[in-house]
C-alpha cells in the first residue's frame, strides 16, 4: 500500500494537475488579503473554508489522474481493494497537508495579518492549524466520493464535486435547518474568527468532523468494492 | 482455485454478463478463454483476476500473486518504461532487481527511459507483460495478449504461459487470433452468452482451410459455429491485377 501512496504520489507530482486548485486556492486568498489586514484567528477562519473545495478538487485530480486500467492493476498488485483505494486516499491527505501549508503561509507572506486583539499569536496558530487539519477528512470524502472510479460519467462528477462542496458551506451557515448534514466546517470558521483560544469549543466540531467523515469514507469504500 | 455460480452485470437493471459460471483450475493447469466478441471473456478473466467483484457467487482459493495483463495497456501515465516498472515491483512487494532482466527479455532495453505515452502500442503492451511477469505470479491472465506484439515476442508469450506451468502456477489466456493454437496442451472453456461450456484439450484439433464464394460466407460461418466449430478467422478474396 505505501508503495502505491508513493506510486501515485509521483504520478500527481510529475503530471502538473496540481497546479489548477492550488492557483485558484492562492488566487482566493490573496484577493480577500490584498487589500486589508486581518488577525490570524480570522484569516485563518477564512482559508480554512477557501481550502475545503479545493482539497475536495484536488482529490478528485489525484483519484482521476490514474487511468482506470492503471488503477485495476494497482489492485491486483496490492491484492485488495481496500489496500488500493487506502494508497489513493493516504495520497489525497498528504497532498492536502501540501495546500494547508500554503493556506497558513500565504496570508502572512502578503501582510494579510496583523497582531492579535485577544489571545495570543501562538494560540490563534494552533487553532488555525486545527481547523485547517479538520477540513481535510471531509474534504477528501467529498473528492473521493466525486471521483470517476465511482460515478463514470464527468459530468456528474463535477456536479457532486461542485454541489457538494457548496452545500458542506451552506448547510454549515448559522441559520442552517440541517446543519448535521453538513461537516463542521463553518462551526469551526465560526470558532476560530471569534475566539481562538477557546479549544473547549473546537471538540464538538472535531468530534462530528470525525463522525460525518467516517460516514462518507465508508460509503466510498462500500462503493468502491464493486467499482474497480 | 475455483469459482463457484459466478454471475455478474454492470448495472442493476443491466444484462447479466456472467451466468452461474462454476470451474476450478488446478496448480500448473493453462486454460484458453474462448468465445465471440462480447461473450464475456475479459469480464470474466478480471474476476478471476480479482478485478471485479462478481454480482454473485465467489472465487475461492485465488493464488496471493496474480499477474494480469490486460487488453489495452494504459501508456497514459508520467513515468519511464523503467521507472513505471521499478513502481511495479515496489506495489507487487519485489526490489527492483529483476525489472533490468524483464526489459531485456521482452526487448525493451532500448526504451527503458523513454516516457510511457511517447512508445508505440505493440512495445506499450511488453511493458504491460512485463509487469505482470515481474511479480513471478502463481496465477497468470492474459487478455488479447498476443494483440499489437512483433512476431519475436509472440513467440515469447507460449514460452512465458510455460514457465508459470512449470513453476505450478495457472495461466488463463484469450485470443481470438488463433495464437493459442500454440498452446495445444491447454483446456478450452469457450463461453457463450455469459455460460460456460468446458472441454478437454486443443490438442486433438485441426486447422482446415475451406474456399467459400464470399456471397454465401455468413451463412456458411453462422452454420459452422452452429456446429460447435471454432471459426478462427475470414480471409478476404486477394485481388490479382492482370496486365
Amino acid at each position: 500500500m505505501k508503495a502505491l501512496a508513493y506510486m501515485r504520489l509521483r504520478a500527481f507530482l510529475r503530471s502538473g494537475r496540481a497546479l489548477a486548485p492550488l492557483l485558484c486556492a492562492v488566487a482566493l486568498i490573496g484577493i480577500a488579503y490584498g487589500g486589508g489586514a486581518a488577525t490570524a484567528g480570522e484569516a485563518y477562519a477564512f482559508t480554512s473554508v477557501v481550502i475545503f473545495p479545493m482539497i475536495a478538487w484536488q482529490t478528485k485530480i489525484i483519484l482521476d489522474g490514474e487511468p482506470d486500467v492503471q488503477r485495476r492493476l494497482a489492485r491486483v498488485a496490492v491484492g485488495s481493494a481496500g489496500g488500493e483505494l487506502a494508497a489513493g486516499l493516504v495520497v489525497a491527505g498528504v497532498a492536502a497537508l501540501g495546500a494547508i501549508v500554503i493556506a497558513l503561509g500565504l496570508p502572512w507572506i502578503i501582510g494579510g495579518i496583523k497582531p492579535p486583539e485577544h489571545g495570543t499569536l501562538a494560540a490563534q496558530l494552533i487553532a488555525g492549524l486545527w481547523a485547517h487539519l479538520l477540513v481535510v477528512p471531509p474534504a477528501v470524502g467529498i473528492g473521493a466520493l466525486s471521483s470517476r472510479a465511482l460515478l463514470r460519467n464527468a459530468g456528474w462528477g463535477a456536479l457532486a464535486l461542485v454541489g457538494g462542496s457548496l452545500l458542506a458551506i451552506v448547510l454549515g451557515l448559522k441559520n442552517s435547518p440541517v446543519p448535521f448534514l453538513a461537516p463542521p466546517l463553518m462551526p469551526a470558521a465560526r470558532v476560530t474568527a471569534a475566539d481562538p483560544t477557546d479549544f473547549a469549543a473546537l471538540l464538538w466540531p472535531t468530534l462530528w468532523g470525525i463522525a460525518w467523515s467516517a460516514v462518507v469514507l465508508a460509503v466510498y469504500a462500500r462503493l468502491r468494492r464493486t467499482r474497480a | 482455485m475455483r469459482c463457484e455460480d459466478l454471475w455478474l452485470r454492470y448495472a442493476r437493471s443491466g444484462p447479466w454478463v456472467l451466468q452461474g459460471i462454476s470451474a476450478s483450475l488446478g496448480p500448473g493447469e493453462v486454460v484458453v478463454l474462448a468465445g465471440r466478441n462480447g461473450a464475456g471473456k475479459s469480464t470474466l478473466l478480471q474476476v478471476l483476476a480479482g478485478v471485479l467483484t462478481p454480482t454473485r457467487g465467489r472465487v475461492v482459493d485465488r493464488p496471493r500473486r496474480v499477474g494480469w495483463v490486460p487488453e489495452k495497456f494504459p501508456a497514459d501515465q508520467p513515468f519511464t518504461t523503467r521507472r513505471y516498472l521499478r513502481h511495479m515491483s515496489a506495489v507487487l512487494g519485489h526490489g527492483s532487481g529483476s525489472v533490468d532482466a524483464w526489459l531485456e527479455r521482452l526487448g525493451l532495453s532500448a526504451y527503458a527511459d523513454v516516457d510511457l505515452k511517447d512508445l508505440s502500442k505493440g512495445t506499450a503492451q511488453k511493458v504491460g507483460l512485463a509487469q505482470a511477469m515481474i511479480g513471478e505470479p502463481e496465477l497468470l491472465v492474459l487478455d488479447e495478449p498476443w494483440e499489437g506484439l512483433d512476431v519475436a515476442t509472440r513467440d515469447l508469450v507460449p514460452e512465458l504461459v510455460r514457465e508459470v506451468a512449470a513453476a505450478g502456477g495457472r495461466t488463463l489466456v484469450s485470443d481470438h487470433r488463433g495464437e493459442t493454437a500454440k498452446l495445444p496442451e491447454a483446456t478450452v472453456w469457450s463461453l457463450v452468452d455469459g455460460t460456460l461450456a468446458v472441454r478437454e484439450t486443443q490438442a486433438a484439433d485441426c486447422v482446415v482451410e475451406i474456399s467459400v464464394p464470399a456471397h454465401q460466407v455468413a451463412v456458411a460461418v453462422a452454420a459452422w459455429r452452429a456446429q460447435g466449430h471454432n471459426i478462427l478467422r475470414v480471409r478476404e478474396p486477394e485481388r490479382t491485377v492482370q496486365s
